[in-house]
Protein backbone atom coordinates (compact mmCIF):
# COMPACT_ATOMS: atom_id res chain seq x y z
CA UNK A 1 0.00 0.00 0.00
CA UNK A 2 1.55 3.36 -1.01
CA UNK A 3 2.83 5.26 2.32
CA UNK A 4 0.22 8.76 3.21
CA UNK A 5 3.59 10.71 3.36
CA UNK A 6 4.43 9.71 -0.08
CA UNK A 7 0.89 10.37 -1.30
CA UNK A 8 0.74 13.67 0.23
CA UNK A 9 3.71 14.64 -1.73
CA UNK A 10 2.54 13.07 -4.90
CA UNK A 11 -1.14 14.96 -5.01
CA UNK A 12 0.75 18.12 -3.55
CA UNK A 13 3.30 17.56 -6.68
CA UNK A 14 0.10 17.16 -9.21
CA UNK A 15 -1.39 20.37 -7.77
CA UNK A 16 1.54 22.65 -7.89
CA UNK A 17 2.03 21.30 -11.66
CA UNK A 18 -1.21 22.45 -12.79
CA UNK A 19 -1.54 25.71 -10.64
CA UNK A 20 1.24 26.68 -12.72
CA UNK A 21 -0.11 25.41 -15.86
CA UNK A 22 -3.51 27.12 -15.45
CA UNK A 23 -2.17 30.18 -14.96
CA UNK A 24 -2.12 30.44 -18.74
CA UNK A 25 -5.78 29.47 -19.48
CA UNK A 26 -7.63 31.01 -21.86
CA UNK A 27 -10.83 32.12 -20.28
CA UNK A 28 -13.03 30.33 -23.15
CA UNK A 29 -10.94 27.42 -22.74
CA UNK A 30 -12.67 24.39 -22.34
CA UNK A 31 -12.44 20.43 -22.26
CA UNK A 32 -14.51 19.77 -25.59
CA UNK A 33 -11.79 22.03 -27.38
CA UNK A 34 -9.80 18.96 -27.07
CA UNK A 35 -11.90 16.90 -29.63
CA UNK A 36 -12.68 20.23 -31.80
CA UNK A 37 -8.59 20.14 -32.09
CA UNK A 38 -8.20 16.26 -33.03
CA UNK A 39 -11.50 16.92 -35.70
CA UNK A 40 -9.67 19.76 -37.28
CA UNK A 41 -12.55 22.20 -36.05
CA UNK A 42 -12.43 25.77 -34.89
CA UNK A 43 -11.15 25.17 -32.56
CA UNK A 44 -8.76 28.33 -30.49
CA UNK A 45 -10.94 30.26 -27.74
CA UNK A 46 -11.36 33.77 -28.94
CA UNK A 47 -9.55 35.63 -25.77
CA UNK A 48 -6.44 33.76 -25.93
CA UNK B 1 4.29 -12.71 -47.60
CA UNK B 2 4.21 -15.27 -44.55
CA UNK B 3 1.43 -17.42 -44.53
CA UNK B 4 2.49 -17.21 -40.51
CA UNK B 5 1.02 -13.19 -40.74
CA UNK B 6 -2.60 -12.33 -40.58
CA UNK B 7 -2.69 -11.34 -44.10
CA UNK B 8 -0.98 -14.46 -45.38
CA UNK B 9 -3.44 -16.68 -43.50
CA UNK B 10 -6.27 -14.40 -44.59
CA UNK B 11 -4.90 -14.94 -48.21
CA UNK B 12 -4.62 -18.79 -47.62
CA UNK B 13 -7.79 -19.13 -46.42
CA UNK B 14 -9.06 -17.19 -49.30
CA UNK B 15 -7.40 -19.28 -51.77
CA UNK B 16 -8.48 -22.76 -50.03
CA UNK B 17 -5.06 -23.60 -49.47
CA UNK B 18 -5.35 -23.69 -45.71
CA UNK B 19 -8.85 -23.99 -43.36
CA UNK B 20 -10.09 -22.18 -40.85
CA UNK B 21 -9.93 -25.68 -38.47
CA UNK B 22 -6.32 -26.09 -39.71
CA UNK B 23 -5.31 -22.26 -38.98
CA UNK B 24 -6.85 -22.76 -35.25
CA UNK B 25 -5.39 -26.62 -35.05
CA UNK B 26 -1.98 -24.70 -35.53
CA UNK B 27 -2.77 -22.03 -33.62
CA UNK B 28 -3.66 -23.87 -30.72
CA UNK B 29 -0.71 -26.66 -31.13
CA UNK B 30 1.61 -23.68 -30.18
CA UNK B 31 -0.74 -22.73 -27.29
CA UNK B 32 -0.29 -26.62 -25.95
CA UNK B 33 3.23 -26.34 -26.25
CA UNK B 34 4.08 -22.74 -25.11
CA UNK B 35 1.40 -20.89 -23.03
CA UNK B 36 2.42 -22.60 -20.00
CA UNK B 37 5.45 -20.70 -20.06
CA UNK B 38 4.15 -17.21 -21.50
CA UNK B 39 0.62 -17.16 -19.66
CA UNK B 40 -0.86 -15.53 -22.37
CA UNK B 41 -4.36 -16.46 -21.81
CA UNK B 42 -6.96 -15.80 -19.36
CA UNK B 43 -9.35 -17.77 -21.08
CA UNK B 44 -8.99 -19.94 -23.44
CA UNK B 45 -11.93 -20.87 -25.76
CA UNK B 46 -10.60 -23.95 -27.63
CA UNK B 47 -13.90 -25.88 -28.12
CA UNK B 48 -15.80 -22.45 -28.86
CA UNK B 49 -13.30 -21.58 -31.70
CA UNK B 50 -13.51 -24.78 -33.25
CA UNK B 51 -16.96 -24.86 -33.89
CA UNK B 52 -17.01 -21.37 -35.34
CA UNK B 53 -13.94 -22.54 -37.47
CA UNK B 54 -15.62 -25.79 -38.65
CA UNK B 55 -18.92 -23.45 -39.53
CA UNK B 56 -16.63 -20.97 -41.45
CA UNK B 57 -14.75 -23.76 -42.98
CA UNK B 58 -18.41 -25.14 -44.23
CA UNK B 59 -19.05 -21.49 -45.60
CA UNK B 60 -15.84 -21.61 -47.46
CA UNK B 61 -16.51 -24.96 -48.90
CA UNK B 62 -19.94 -23.12 -49.99
CA UNK B 63 -18.45 -20.12 -51.34
CA UNK B 64 -20.02 -17.85 -48.70
CA UNK B 65 -17.25 -15.89 -47.14
CA UNK B 66 -18.42 -13.37 -43.78
CA UNK B 67 -15.26 -10.71 -44.80
CA UNK B 68 -11.77 -10.07 -45.21
CA UNK B 69 -11.09 -11.81 -42.18
CA UNK B 70 -12.38 -15.32 -42.57
CA UNK B 71 -11.25 -17.97 -40.84
CA UNK B 72 -8.15 -15.92 -39.06
CA UNK B 73 -7.83 -16.93 -34.99
CA UNK B 74 -7.32 -13.47 -33.02
CA UNK B 75 -7.06 -13.18 -29.33
CA UNK B 76 -9.08 -10.99 -27.45
CA UNK B 77 -7.61 -8.94 -23.81
CA UNK B 78 -9.93 -9.59 -20.98
CA UNK B 79 -11.55 -6.59 -20.77
CA UNK B 80 -13.17 -6.54 -24.09
CA UNK B 81 -16.69 -7.79 -23.18
CA UNK B 82 -17.95 -10.99 -25.66
CA UNK B 83 -21.48 -12.48 -24.75
CA UNK B 84 -21.15 -16.05 -22.87
CA UNK B 85 -17.42 -15.46 -22.06
CA UNK B 86 -16.30 -14.00 -18.60
CA UNK B 87 -14.50 -10.89 -18.30
CA UNK B 88 -11.88 -10.56 -15.88
CA UNK B 89 -9.99 -7.58 -16.47
CA UNK B 90 -6.96 -9.38 -14.90
CA UNK B 91 -8.52 -9.02 -11.69
CA UNK B 92 -9.37 -12.18 -9.53
CA UNK B 93 -13.07 -11.93 -10.29
CA UNK B 94 -14.71 -13.53 -13.30
CA UNK B 95 -17.31 -11.53 -13.77
CA UNK B 96 -15.39 -7.96 -12.68
CA UNK B 97 -16.71 -6.38 -15.82
CA UNK B 98 -20.28 -7.27 -17.03
CA UNK B 99 -21.79 -5.35 -19.93
CA UNK B 100 -24.96 -5.84 -21.95
CA UNK B 101 -22.82 -4.75 -25.07
CA UNK B 102 -20.66 -6.82 -26.44
CA UNK B 103 -16.80 -4.82 -27.36
CA UNK B 104 -17.90 -3.65 -30.83
CA UNK B 105 -14.47 -3.46 -31.70
CA UNK B 106 -14.02 -7.20 -30.72
CA UNK B 107 -17.65 -8.07 -32.38
CA UNK B 108 -16.96 -6.45 -35.76
CA UNK B 109 -13.66 -8.59 -36.05
CA UNK B 110 -15.64 -11.97 -35.50
CA UNK B 111 -18.22 -10.27 -37.61
CA UNK B 112 -15.49 -10.25 -40.23
CA UNK B 113 -15.32 -13.71 -40.29
CA UNK B 114 -12.20 -13.70 -37.14
CA UNK B 115 -12.28 -16.89 -34.66
CA UNK B 116 -11.61 -15.45 -31.50
CA UNK B 117 -9.44 -17.96 -29.37
CA UNK B 118 -10.15 -16.61 -26.04
CA UNK B 119 -9.47 -14.05 -23.34
CA UNK B 120 -6.12 -12.59 -23.26
CA UNK B 121 -4.02 -11.98 -19.95
CA UNK B 122 -3.49 -8.15 -19.00
CA UNK B 123 -1.80 -6.32 -15.80
CA UNK B 124 -4.34 -6.08 -13.45
CA UNK B 125 -7.58 -3.05 -14.28
CA UNK B 126 -4.93 -1.87 -17.08
CA UNK B 127 -2.81 -0.70 -14.55
CA UNK B 128 0.67 -1.05 -14.94
CA UNK B 129 3.77 -1.46 -17.84
CA UNK B 130 5.48 -4.34 -17.39
CA UNK B 131 2.96 -7.36 -17.87
CA UNK B 132 2.91 -8.81 -14.15
CA UNK B 133 -0.22 -10.54 -12.82
CA UNK B 134 -0.34 -12.37 -9.42
CA UNK B 135 -3.67 -13.68 -10.16
CA UNK B 136 -2.98 -14.90 -13.92
CA UNK B 137 0.41 -15.57 -14.13
CA UNK B 138 3.20 -13.19 -15.03
CA UNK B 139 3.43 -12.89 -18.91
CA UNK B 140 6.54 -13.87 -19.76
CA UNK B 141 8.43 -12.47 -22.55
CA UNK B 142 8.83 -14.54 -26.11
CA UNK B 143 12.21 -13.78 -26.85
CA UNK B 144 13.80 -14.76 -23.51
CA UNK B 145 12.73 -15.72 -20.27
CA UNK B 146 12.26 -14.21 -17.29
CA UNK B 147 12.03 -10.21 -18.83
CA UNK B 148 8.89 -8.37 -19.13
CA UNK B 149 6.17 -8.54 -22.05
CA UNK B 150 4.91 -5.34 -21.00
CA UNK B 151 1.87 -3.91 -19.81
CA UNK B 152 -1.00 -4.13 -19.92
CA UNK B 153 -2.30 -5.81 -23.02
CA UNK B 154 0.79 -8.53 -22.33
CA UNK B 155 -1.05 -11.02 -23.72
CA UNK B 156 -1.90 -9.88 -26.88
CA UNK B 157 2.00 -8.84 -27.37
CA UNK B 158 3.00 -12.12 -26.32
CA UNK B 159 1.03 -14.20 -27.87
CA UNK B 160 1.13 -12.49 -31.36
CA UNK B 161 4.57 -12.66 -30.81
CA UNK B 162 4.37 -16.72 -30.19
CA UNK B 163 1.77 -17.63 -32.81
CA UNK B 164 -0.54 -18.24 -30.74
CA UNK B 165 -3.01 -16.30 -33.16
CA UNK B 166 -2.52 -13.82 -35.54
CA UNK B 167 -3.31 -10.51 -34.05
CA UNK B 168 -5.15 -8.98 -30.74
CA UNK B 169 -7.48 -6.54 -29.62
CA UNK B 170 -5.54 -4.29 -26.97
CA UNK B 171 -6.33 -1.53 -25.08
CA UNK B 172 -3.78 1.61 -24.45
CA UNK B 173 -4.34 4.44 -21.43
CA UNK B 174 -0.82 5.11 -21.28
CA UNK B 175 1.41 3.04 -23.66
CA UNK B 176 -0.28 -0.71 -22.92
CA UNK B 177 -0.48 -1.50 -26.84
CA UNK B 178 2.65 -0.14 -27.81
CA UNK B 179 4.68 -0.92 -24.69
CA UNK B 180 4.05 -4.69 -24.75
CA UNK B 181 4.93 -4.23 -28.60
CA UNK B 182 7.76 -2.92 -28.25
CA UNK B 183 9.23 -5.09 -25.61
CA UNK B 184 7.50 -8.22 -27.33
CA UNK B 185 8.84 -7.48 -30.88
CA UNK B 186 5.48 -7.23 -32.70
CA UNK B 187 3.45 -3.87 -34.43
CA UNK B 188 0.81 -1.96 -31.92
CA UNK B 189 -1.29 0.69 -32.94
CA UNK B 190 -3.01 3.09 -30.72
CA UNK B 191 -5.30 5.23 -32.79
CA UNK B 192 -6.97 8.22 -32.58
CA UNK B 193 -9.04 9.33 -29.46
CA UNK B 194 -12.21 8.36 -31.50
CA UNK B 195 -11.20 6.28 -34.34
CA UNK B 196 -12.12 3.02 -32.81
CA UNK B 197 -15.33 2.52 -30.24
CA UNK B 198 -14.35 1.80 -26.57
CA UNK B 199 -17.97 0.62 -26.04
CA UNK B 200 -18.02 -2.95 -24.27
CA UNK B 201 -14.41 -2.56 -23.50
CA UNK B 202 -13.63 -1.49 -19.46
CA UNK B 203 -13.06 1.67 -19.21
CA UNK B 204 -9.90 2.56 -17.14
CA UNK B 205 -10.04 6.15 -18.23
CA UNK B 206 -12.58 7.96 -20.35
CA UNK B 207 -10.23 10.80 -21.35
CA UNK B 208 -7.37 8.52 -21.95
CA UNK B 209 -8.58 5.11 -23.29
CA UNK B 210 -8.07 3.37 -26.96
CA UNK B 211 -8.52 0.41 -28.52
CA UNK B 212 -6.57 -0.74 -31.07
CA UNK B 213 -4.76 -3.31 -33.34
CA UNK B 214 -1.41 -5.58 -32.13
CA UNK B 215 0.29 -8.03 -35.25
CA UNK B 216 3.11 -9.25 -37.18
CA UNK B 217 3.11 -6.56 -39.15
CA UNK B 218 1.56 -3.31 -40.21
CA UNK B 219 -0.25 -4.87 -42.82
CA UNK B 220 -1.96 -6.82 -40.31
CA UNK B 221 -2.62 -4.18 -38.25
CA UNK B 222 -3.83 -2.19 -41.56
CA UNK B 223 -6.45 -4.63 -41.79
CA UNK B 224 -7.64 -4.88 -37.84
CA UNK B 225 -8.09 -1.45 -38.23
CA UNK B 226 -10.25 -1.33 -40.86
CA UNK B 227 -12.64 -3.31 -39.49
CA UNK B 228 -12.79 -2.11 -35.64
CA UNK B 229 -12.20 2.02 -36.90
CA UNK B 230 -15.75 3.62 -37.53
CA UNK B 231 -18.25 5.79 -35.88
CA UNK B 232 -20.54 3.61 -33.56
CA UNK B 233 -23.86 4.62 -31.52
CA UNK B 234 -22.90 2.55 -28.45
CA UNK B 235 -20.22 5.12 -28.00
CA UNK B 236 -20.52 8.67 -28.11
CA UNK B 237 -16.93 9.68 -28.69
CA UNK B 238 -15.92 7.18 -31.70
CA UNK B 239 -15.84 10.01 -34.33
CA UNK B 240 -17.94 9.92 -37.36
CA UNK B 241 -15.37 10.52 -39.76
CA UNK B 242 -15.41 8.26 -43.05
CA UNK B 243 -12.46 5.05 -42.37
CA UNK B 244 -10.43 5.00 -45.33
CA UNK B 245 -9.24 2.25 -47.51
CA UNK B 246 -6.23 1.59 -45.46
CA UNK B 247 -4.75 -1.87 -47.72
CA UNK B 248 -5.38 0.71 -50.52
CA UNK B 249 -2.71 3.11 -49.65
CA UNK B 250 -0.09 0.81 -47.81
CA UNK B 251 2.32 -0.10 -50.97
CA UNK B 252 2.51 3.91 -51.61
CA UNK B 253 6.22 4.23 -50.44
CA UNK B 254 6.89 7.08 -48.27
CA UNK B 255 8.91 9.25 -51.02
CA UNK B 256 8.64 13.09 -49.92
CA UNK B 257 7.63 12.59 -46.11
CA UNK B 258 8.89 14.63 -43.82
CA UNK B 259 9.52 12.70 -40.60
CA UNK B 260 11.05 14.47 -37.16
CA UNK B 261 13.00 13.02 -34.99
CA UNK B 262 12.49 14.83 -31.43
CA UNK B 263 15.21 15.12 -30.28
CA UNK B 264 14.33 16.69 -26.50
CA UNK B 265 13.30 14.80 -23.99
CA UNK B 266 12.25 11.41 -26.17
CA UNK B 267 16.28 10.61 -26.41
CA UNK B 268 17.03 11.79 -22.50
CA UNK B 269 18.51 8.90 -20.90
CA UNK B 270 17.54 6.26 -23.32
CA UNK B 271 19.71 3.27 -22.65
CA UNK B 272 21.95 3.47 -25.82
CA UNK B 273 21.13 0.51 -27.98
CA UNK B 274 17.81 1.42 -28.18
CA UNK B 275 18.73 4.92 -28.88
CA UNK B 276 20.87 3.64 -31.64
CA UNK B 277 18.15 1.53 -32.84
CA UNK B 278 15.79 4.11 -33.67
CA UNK B 279 18.42 6.29 -35.24
CA UNK B 280 19.58 3.59 -37.60
CA UNK B 281 15.87 2.96 -38.58
CA UNK B 282 15.77 6.85 -39.15
CA UNK B 283 18.77 5.77 -41.87
CA UNK B 284 16.72 3.13 -43.06
CA UNK B 285 13.93 5.41 -43.32
CA UNK B 286 15.70 8.08 -45.00
CA UNK B 287 17.02 5.21 -47.97
CA UNK B 288 13.42 4.87 -48.37
CA UNK B 289 13.25 8.44 -49.66
CA UNK B 290 11.46 9.94 -46.27
CA UNK B 291 13.24 13.34 -45.59
CA UNK B 292 14.26 13.04 -42.05
CA UNK B 293 15.23 16.20 -40.10
CA UNK B 294 16.24 16.75 -36.04
CA UNK B 295 13.19 18.49 -34.02
CA UNK B 296 12.20 19.78 -30.88
CA UNK B 297 8.75 19.64 -29.80
CA UNK B 298 6.98 21.35 -26.98
CA UNK B 299 8.06 19.74 -23.69
CA UNK B 300 6.12 16.55 -23.36
CA UNK B 301 6.17 16.57 -19.56
CA UNK B 302 3.12 18.84 -19.16
CA UNK B 303 0.98 16.47 -21.31
CA UNK B 304 2.45 13.65 -19.09
CA UNK B 305 1.43 15.62 -16.01
CA UNK B 306 -1.55 16.12 -16.86
CA UNK B 307 -2.49 13.13 -18.89
CA UNK B 308 -1.51 11.39 -15.21
CA UNK B 309 -3.85 13.35 -13.43
CA UNK B 310 -6.63 12.98 -15.16
CA UNK B 311 -6.11 8.68 -15.88
CA UNK B 312 -5.70 8.57 -11.69
CA UNK B 313 -9.08 10.77 -11.12
CA UNK B 314 -11.14 9.12 -13.82
CA UNK B 315 -9.68 5.35 -12.38
CA UNK B 316 -10.51 5.92 -9.29
CA UNK B 317 -13.97 6.98 -9.97
CA UNK B 318 -14.84 4.17 -11.89
CA UNK B 319 -13.15 1.33 -9.80
CA UNK B 320 -14.13 3.13 -6.38
CA UNK B 321 -16.42 0.06 -5.40
CA UNK B 322 -14.03 -3.01 -5.60
CA UNK B 323 -11.54 -0.53 -4.32
CA UNK B 324 -13.96 0.04 -1.08
CA UNK B 325 -15.67 -3.27 -1.26
CA UNK B 326 -13.36 -5.69 -1.94
CA UNK B 327 -9.84 -4.56 -1.21
CA UNK B 328 -7.96 -7.68 -0.66
CA UNK B 329 -9.12 -8.99 -3.86
CA UNK B 330 -6.94 -6.29 -5.83
CA UNK B 331 -3.03 -6.36 -5.91
CA UNK B 332 -1.11 -4.13 -3.99
CA UNK B 333 0.08 -1.93 -6.93
CA UNK B 334 -3.23 -1.91 -8.13
CA UNK B 335 -4.66 -0.36 -4.79
CA UNK B 336 -1.85 1.89 -4.41
CA UNK B 337 -2.57 3.43 -8.13
CA UNK B 338 -6.36 3.32 -7.06
CA UNK B 339 -5.95 5.42 -3.66
CA UNK B 340 -4.26 8.62 -4.82
CA UNK B 341 -7.12 9.34 -7.64
CA UNK B 342 -9.71 9.85 -4.89
CA UNK B 343 -7.76 12.79 -3.15
CA UNK B 344 -7.14 14.43 -6.32
CA UNK B 345 -9.32 17.93 -6.24
CA UNK B 346 -12.18 18.74 -8.70
CA UNK B 347 -10.71 21.92 -9.07
CA UNK B 348 -7.19 20.78 -10.43
CA UNK B 349 -9.15 17.52 -12.61
CA UNK B 350 -10.94 20.21 -14.20
CA UNK B 351 -7.87 22.72 -15.06
CA UNK B 352 -6.50 19.16 -16.55
CA UNK B 353 -9.06 18.75 -18.65
CA UNK B 354 -8.86 22.47 -19.97
CA UNK B 355 -4.48 21.98 -20.23
CA UNK B 356 -5.11 19.14 -22.36
CA UNK B 357 -7.36 20.95 -24.81
CA UNK B 358 -4.43 23.79 -25.35
CA UNK B 359 -1.42 21.41 -25.27
CA UNK B 360 -3.22 19.39 -27.77
CA UNK B 361 -3.68 22.67 -30.20
CA UNK B 362 -0.31 23.43 -29.43
CA UNK B 363 1.65 20.60 -30.11
CA UNK B 364 -0.30 20.06 -33.42
CA UNK B 365 0.16 23.14 -34.80
CA UNK B 366 3.88 23.52 -34.07
CA UNK B 367 5.09 19.82 -34.87
CA UNK B 368 2.93 19.02 -37.74
CA UNK B 369 3.75 22.41 -39.53
CA UNK B 370 6.87 21.15 -39.65
CA UNK B 371 6.63 17.27 -40.38
CA UNK B 372 4.53 14.49 -41.56
CA UNK B 373 4.98 12.16 -38.43
CA UNK B 374 7.56 12.33 -35.61
CA UNK B 375 9.66 9.52 -34.49
CA UNK B 376 10.71 8.76 -31.36
CA UNK B 377 11.89 5.40 -29.53
CA UNK B 378 9.04 3.46 -27.71
CA UNK B 379 10.27 2.30 -24.57
CA UNK B 380 12.96 3.82 -22.64
CA UNK B 381 15.17 0.67 -22.36
CA UNK B 382 14.95 -3.01 -22.66
CA UNK B 383 12.54 -5.03 -21.00
CA UNK B 384 13.98 -5.76 -17.62
CA UNK B 385 13.99 -8.80 -15.38
CA UNK B 386 10.90 -8.63 -13.81
CA UNK B 387 11.67 -10.61 -10.91
CA UNK B 388 13.92 -7.40 -10.10
CA UNK B 389 11.29 -5.34 -10.73
CA UNK B 390 8.76 -7.06 -8.59
CA UNK B 391 11.45 -6.99 -5.49
CA UNK B 392 11.20 -3.37 -5.10
CA UNK B 393 8.45 -1.57 -2.77
CA UNK B 394 5.39 -1.04 -4.35
CA UNK B 395 6.09 2.71 -4.34
CA UNK B 396 8.89 1.66 -6.50
CA UNK B 397 7.23 -0.36 -8.91
CA UNK B 398 4.85 1.88 -9.54
CA UNK B 399 7.38 5.09 -10.17
CA UNK B 400 9.22 2.71 -12.42
CA UNK B 401 6.12 1.98 -14.74
CA UNK B 402 5.69 5.86 -15.00
CA UNK B 403 9.07 6.08 -16.31
CA UNK B 404 8.84 2.89 -18.55
CA UNK B 405 5.90 4.77 -19.85
CA UNK B 406 7.06 8.13 -20.07
CA UNK B 407 7.63 7.76 -24.25
CA UNK B 408 4.32 6.88 -24.65
CA UNK B 409 2.09 8.71 -22.77
CA UNK B 410 2.16 12.10 -24.35
CA UNK B 411 0.18 10.77 -26.57
CA UNK B 412 -2.80 9.47 -24.80
CA UNK B 413 -3.01 12.94 -23.31
CA UNK B 414 -2.57 14.46 -26.85
CA UNK B 415 -4.78 11.72 -28.51
CA UNK B 416 -2.78 11.41 -31.52
CA UNK B 417 -2.05 8.22 -33.81
CA UNK B 418 1.32 6.05 -32.56
CA UNK B 419 2.08 3.16 -34.21
CA UNK B 420 5.14 0.79 -32.33
CA UNK B 421 7.59 -0.97 -35.08
CA UNK B 422 9.95 -3.28 -34.21
CA UNK B 423 13.88 -1.88 -35.49
CA UNK B 424 16.09 -5.27 -34.43
CA UNK B 425 17.50 -6.49 -31.32
CA UNK B 426 20.10 -6.10 -28.29
CA UNK B 427 22.77 -8.30 -27.85
CA UNK B 428 20.76 -10.38 -25.65
CA UNK B 429 18.58 -11.17 -28.18
CA UNK B 430 15.81 -8.77 -26.83
CA UNK B 431 13.43 -6.55 -29.38
CA UNK B 432 13.95 -2.91 -30.29
CA UNK B 433 11.28 -0.92 -31.61
CA UNK B 434 9.89 2.95 -32.43
CA UNK B 435 7.42 4.94 -32.14
CA UNK B 436 5.98 6.85 -34.71
CA UNK B 437 3.43 9.60 -34.05
CA UNK B 438 1.23 11.57 -36.67
CA UNK B 439 -1.60 13.98 -37.30
CA UNK B 440 -5.29 13.25 -35.81
CA UNK B 441 -6.72 10.19 -37.80
CA UNK B 442 -3.92 9.81 -40.11
CA UNK B 443 -2.86 6.08 -39.23
CA UNK B 444 -2.92 5.72 -42.78
CA UNK B 445 0.38 7.44 -43.22
CA UNK B 446 1.62 5.54 -39.98
CA UNK B 447 0.54 2.47 -41.70
CA UNK B 448 2.39 2.80 -44.50
CA UNK B 449 5.47 4.14 -43.04
CA UNK B 450 5.65 0.73 -41.11
CA UNK B 451 5.15 -1.01 -44.00
CA UNK B 452 7.84 0.37 -45.55
CA UNK B 453 10.35 0.33 -42.91
CA UNK B 454 9.40 -3.82 -42.06
CA UNK B 455 9.38 -4.52 -45.86
CA UNK B 456 13.05 -2.88 -46.52
CA UNK B 457 14.26 -4.14 -43.10
CA UNK B 458 12.90 -7.23 -42.39
CA UNK B 459 12.87 -7.71 -38.77
CA UNK B 460 9.35 -9.28 -38.57
CA UNK B 461 10.83 -12.34 -40.53
CA UNK B 462 12.20 -13.27 -37.75
CA UNK B 463 10.48 -15.18 -34.81
CA UNK B 464 10.78 -15.79 -30.88
CA UNK B 465 13.11 -19.18 -29.68
CA UNK B 466 10.73 -20.03 -27.39
CA UNK B 467 13.13 -22.39 -25.55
Amino acid sequence: MTQPGQQRVELAEMAGIIERLAGELALGEEPARFVAVLEGEEDTPRDE
Amino acid sequence: MSDESLAGLAEAIRGRRLSPVEAVERCLGRIRKWDSRLHAFIRLDEEGALETARSLEADAAAGRWRGPLHGVPLGFKDLCHLHGLPTTCGTRMPEYFVSVQECTAARRLLDAGAIGLGKLNMTELAMGAFGDNGHHGDVDNPWRAGHASGGSSSGSAAGVAAGFFAGAVGSDTGGSIRLPAGCCGVVGLKPTYGRVSRAGAMPLSWSMDHLGPLAWTARDAALMLQVMAGRDPADATASRRAVPDYAAVIEGGIAGVRIGVAMNYFFEGVEEQTAAGVRQAARQLERLGARVSEIGVPDPRDIIDVAMLITRAEASALHARVFRERPQDLQPVARARLQVGFSISAYDYLQALRLRAKLTRVFVREVFAEVDVLLTPVIPGPPPVLAALKAAPVDEFNARGGRFSRLTRPFNGLGLPALSVPCGFTDLGLPLGFQVVGRPFDEALLLRLGHSYQEAAGWHLRRPPLE
